[in-house]
């Protein structure tokens, strides 16, 4: 070992007698993990747990809008297949939710995980968002509905006009959504590259060549979902029109 | 019951150990609220990591990689309005500074310059870990710790090398 070093490694055993740094007993750190964590992890794996619970919410809504309108045949039908899509919605979020918290397990080395992170972050999380901006429309759906039930009796058929102001609100609830969650990620991001780059390790290239491989696998995913969303807004425009593929 | 028997030797394994988490601390974060924020994050981390922890790796092996990761996880805004000068590149501890305090402090603020892995590294070394020890724990090659750790220290030792001549 040089001089250097050795002074280096003086100094360093040296820093705990100046830091000043407080001693914590056993029942502070029992207080310490009983607290919840602030992390980014964190932050997505609650965000997609709460959308899984606010989903399943609304298949109990939907639920009690078919026994409501249980001899109208179109909304019934609305309503099954929105319990169906909804259904496999929260399927594909729990297959996500595991996979995102093996990907969140801090006991891998910091390389591992940095890479397993962004790979999820830049190719899945985009699914996992549209999914979860999904959600917006069932409750819109299934609120609607109790609300028309609760105040009419009966599904109400709504004119152009009232047509145009929901699915503009819609739409901006979906694009807000999805943008608010993106921004909140968009940084992590930026840094998951920087410290995967200053690594010196080769690692960003492949991440990233393995990155563009998991979001080809990803696109069926995508397609699915944009579907799902799609056909959430073909049952609401039935419910808002009331008119129907299917017959009262 | 059980849950909360565990807890409780979890913590005490932590209290015995908090020296670790401390430095890390001292080298993420800045200023007291930051530095207490990042311990109880590790804390908690350490706490949700410990069912997967297992007996073959040494307990302070998995509790740093545990920690390190929670720290360079870490990027959330500072609540600190106060905290570590930064070091300018002309700084440097004046020739008749006798001062081991001030020059620890000069230490902690040339790693507070390095960024978020460099500081892993060099952090592990001057824990005595050996190259093979922090390329396991950082999940990197042994020959890419050796470099970067050349580089790292050649960095550091410019920014403090005059105090430690002195002091030795």
């Amino acid at each position: 070992m040089s001089d250097n070093d050795k002074n280096l490694k003086d100094m360093w055993n040296k820093a705990g007698n100046f830091m000043g740094t407080p001693d914590y007993g056993s029942e502070t750190i029992e207080r310490f993990i009983s607290k919840r964590s602030n992390s980014t992890a964190q932050y997505v794996k609650k965000m997609m747990f709460i959308d899984i619970a606010v989903k399943s919410l609304v298949v109990v809504v939907l639920a009690i809008d078919i026994f409501l309108y249980f001899k109208t045949m179109n909304v019934l039908a609305v309503c099954i297949m929105a319990i169906i899509l909804l259904v496999s919605l929260i399927f594909f979020q729990f297959k996500m939710l595991n996979q995102f918290s093996q990907i969140a397990d801090y006991a891998q080395t910091p390389k591992e995980k940095l890479a397993s992170m962004l790979t999820y972050l830049r190719s899945r999380f985009f699914t996992t968002l549209l999914a979860i901006s999904s959600t917006y429309i069932f409750i819109f759906l299934s609120g609607m509905l109790l609300y028309f039930y609760a105040t009419y009796g009966q599904v109400r058929p709504l004119d152009g006009q009232d047509i145009i102001v929901f699915s503009i609100f819609i739409i901006f609830g979906i694009v807000f959504n999805f943008i608010v969650n993106q921004k909140q990620v968009a940084y992590q991001i930026k840094h998951i590259e920087a410290c995967l780059s200053d690594l010196n390790d080769n690692t960003l290239p492949l991440v990233l060549s393995n990155i563009e491989t998991q979001r080809k696998q990803d696109r069926i995913n995508k397609v699915l979902v944009l579907l799902v969303l799609v056909f959430g807004f073909v049952l609401l425009l039935v419910v808002f029109k009331n008119i129907g593929f299917l017959v009262r | 019951m059980k849950q909360k028997q565990n807890k409780k030797a979890f913590s005490e394994l932590i209290e015995k150990n908090q020296a670790i988490i401390h430095k890390i601390t001292m080298i993420y974060a800045n200023g007291r609220v930051d530095r207490e924020d990042l311990f109880q994050e590790i804390c908690l981390q350490l706490w949700l990591s410990y069912p997967n922890f297992r007996e073959e790796a040494k307990f302070s092996t998995w509790m740093y990689r545990v920690a390190l990761n929670t720290a360079i996880s870490n990027i959330r805004k500072s609540k600190n309005s106060f905290s570590f000068k930064p070091l300018r590149e002309t700084d440097r501890i004046p020739d008749n500074s006798n001062n081991e305090k001030e020059n620890v402090q000069l230490l902690y603020r040339a790693i507070s310059k390095l960024n978020r892995i460099d500081k892993a590294i060099i952090l592990l070394w001057l824990e005595e870990k050996n190259y093979e020890e922090i390329a396991v724990i950082m999940g990197t090659s042994k020959t890419n710790v050796s470099v970067k750790l050349v580089r790292i220290k050649r960095k550091l030792e410019e920014l403090v090398s005059n105090t430690v001549k002195q002091e030795s």
